[in-house]
């Protein structure tokens, strides 16, 4: 068990460069979620930490060692892979008591650690088969228990569920995130799901060619998205954004003049950047009888989930989705008033994206 | 629509044209050599040939009267299995280094080596292994074969290694293995079929390979390959002794190949392993 650091690493392949600076701080036992949209280095800061990438510059810790060029066999580190990557012509047992042979664990001990991760994981009855014997599922869990036996100062997991199906996926996130507290260890996983990290981490590192755009919590990574890029990588469906500027006294729709129903604070940040955007998740929009702090808008699809129901329509000619209560049961070309929900409304400097605060 | 079958028709047609032009190619000149091994002497280059003929075994008993024909079989099962074992020596980890470090000129040179002209070995060969006093050793033979059978083990085995996902070698790294560790405990296991390939070729062609033996060989050392070619001589060759030490010489990589065809077709097409 152990904290990892990253600091000022940087990683080029020839010219091009991957990762430009970035630093990070993972304390012991916690749980941290790398996530982003593909390219964006996530799964490369993985393997940097894993030892199968080689640093270009910057240092990384592993505990209170620098791990610089020490080879991954020495790193005492576990990693899940997305395809699993098990020993194809080994048994379950073999594969998962492999690394503990390398580093002479008698075998006592190697029986007795491999039959407590296959009790843990529901793996007892195929510990006798060869991967190719197994399901998806079933070789999701080995991949896992070979990384558990070796009792490891730190969990990687490279997009594991990926190649699950969606069914299969929500159960084995939620074993993974019942593991992570019942081992206390520290675990990285990559992903660019979104509801992976949300649901899994302690804290959510959001990258975005090869920088950290924002590591915090799950809740204000959604809550307080420090930019334009976080808040639309976040949650789903994605958060709508409006271009809108200061006209006058007024916070207008910079497309087509209409007044934003924004507060005073709002006009008075906006002052300073001069133009912005306007960001509104669609689960932060209320229905409304009253047209006063509102927006009118027609209704253009609409997609019922059961538990409640999208709405798709145009706003200053963009468009954009509320979540609303299904009990509402709006039809297409329905007339609604919508309205912000109070301090639900985010505002991002219309050149460069931040938040303003 | 209705062309398709007539299509099809065709396509099967000259597939079956195919391979009785293929066979007749390839087997006519096998049974010429295997029904003369069986004629008595006087029928084998008579005209018009004899096809209903008594067979006989005077040939064959000819030859192992009249010749040292186990010695010279015993030399070279010494260099075929010698080179064949050098070969898979350093041709498996010369492979393996080219898939892991995905350098592969090292193995597009031994192709070219490969593909050169034995004579462009042949002349220094025998001007260094004169010196050092190796002219009809079976190391200098082995050595020189090995030209042979390290492309053949390098090049089959190099996608059989391609094939093994990178992801099992990081996840060996992780666990704990060295490079040389993952190939002994991971990588050959899963291309046991590719070895068995490479081995079977390389042998074949070792076993068949004739000039390096006539030069670089002696009266001790001769490989049966070489031997048979005494038998061209001057005047009056001896075509039944002849066709019988084809025959003989031609068993081992038939055999060989009759065994593992499976493998061999599987391992020639697919090298790879799946998960």
């Amino acid at each position: 068990m152990a904290s990892i650091s990253i600091r000022n690493i940087v990683k080029r392949y020839g010219s091009f460069t991957v990762i430009p600076d970035l630093n990070l701080e993972i304390a012991d036992h916690e749980f941290v979620v790398f996530v982003g949209p593909s390219g964006c280095g996530k799964s490369t800061l993985l393997r940097i930490i894993a030892g199968l990438e080689p640093i270009s510059s910057g240092e990384l810790y592993i505990g209170d060692n620098r791990v610089n060029g020490v080879p991954a066999a020495q790193r005492d580190i576990a990693m899940v892979f997305q395809d699993y990557a098990l020993y194809p012509h080994m048994r379950v047992y073999e594969n998962m008591s492999f690394a503990l042979e390398l580093r002479g664990t008698p075998k006592a001990e190697i029986d007795a650690r491999v039959k407590r991760a296959a009790a843990l994981l529901h793996i007892e009855p195929y510990l006798d088969r060869k991967p190719k014997e197994l399901s998806g599922g079933q070789r999701q869990r080995v991949a896992m228990g070979r990384a558990i036996v070796r009792n490891p100062k730190a969990f990687l997991f490279d997009e594991p569920l990926s190649n699950l199906d969606a069914k299969l996926r929500g159960q084995v996130r939620a074993e993974i995130k019942a593991l992570s507290q019942q081992l206390k260890t520290t675990m990285v996983f990559v992903t660019h799901d979104q509801i992976e990290a949300m649901t899994m981490a302690d804290r959510i590192v959001v990258m975005q060619s090869g920088t950290v755009q924002q590591y915090d919590t799950p809740e204000a990574v959604y809550e307080r998205p420090s930019n334009q890029f976080v808040a639309g990588f976040i949650g789903s469906p994605a958060m709508n954004f409006f271009p809108v500027e200061l006209r006058g006294e007024q916070i207008v729709f910079s497309q087509d003049g209409t007044d934003v129903p924004l507060d005073a604070k709002s006009r008075d940040l906006l002052r300073k950047a001069g133009h912005g955007v306007f960001g509104i998740r669609p689960e932060h929009f209320s229905v409304t009888a009253d047209a006063a702090g509102a927006v009118a808008v027609t209704v253009r699809l609409v997609e019922p989930l059961g538990s409640d129901t999208l709405i798709h329509f145009d706003l200053a000619g963009a468009s954009a989705i509320a979540r609303v209560d299904p009990s509402l049961r709006p039809k297409v070309g329905d007339r609604l008033n919508l309205r912000p929900q109070p301090g639900r409304a985010h505002l991002f400097d219309g050149s460069n994206g931040q938040v303003l605060r | 629509m209705t062309d398709a079958p007539i299509t099809d028709a065709w396509i099967r047609r000259l597939n079956l044209l195919q391979l009785v032009v293929a066979g007749i190619i390839v087997l006519t000149p096998t049974l010429w050599m295997v029904l003369s091994s069986l004629k008595p002497s006087f029928e084998v280059t008579a005209y018009p040939p004899t096809l209903i003929f008594a067979p006989t075994l005077e040939n064959y008993a000819q030859l192992t009267k009249t010749t040292p024909f186990l010695s010279y079989a015993i030399n070279s099962l010494i260099v075929t299995i010698g080179s064949t074992a050098l070969g898979l020596l350093f041709g498996i980890p010369a492979a393996f280094a080219v898939s892991w470090t995905r350098i592969s000129w090292p193995a597009i040179l031994t192709l070219a080596a490969r593909m050169a002209p034995g004579t462009l070995f042949l002349l220094p060969w025998y001007v260094m292994f004169r010196q050092v006093g190796m002219i009809g050793s079976y190391t200098a033979l082995i050595l020189s074969h090995a030209v042979i059978t390290l492309p053949i083990v390098i090049w089959v085995l190099l996608p059989s290694f391609d094939g093994i996902p990178r992801s099992v070698f990081e996840a060996a790294q992780v666990d704990g293995c060295s490079v040389t560790r993952i190939l002994w405990r991971i990588a050959l296991p899963l291309v046991a079929s590719g070895v068995a390939v490479a081995s079977i070729l390389a042998f074949v062609f070792s076993w068949n390979y004739f000039l390096f033996a006539l030069v670089l060989s002696n009266g001790d050392s001769k490989t049966l390959i070489a031997a048979a070619f005494n038998f061209i001589g001057e005047g009056s060759t001896q075509w039944g002794a002849l066709m019988a030490a084809a025959t003989l010489i031609a068993l081992p990589p038939l055999i060989l190949a009759a065994l593992v065809q499976r493998w061999l077709v599987s391992g020639l097409t697919l090298g790879a392993v799946k998960g």
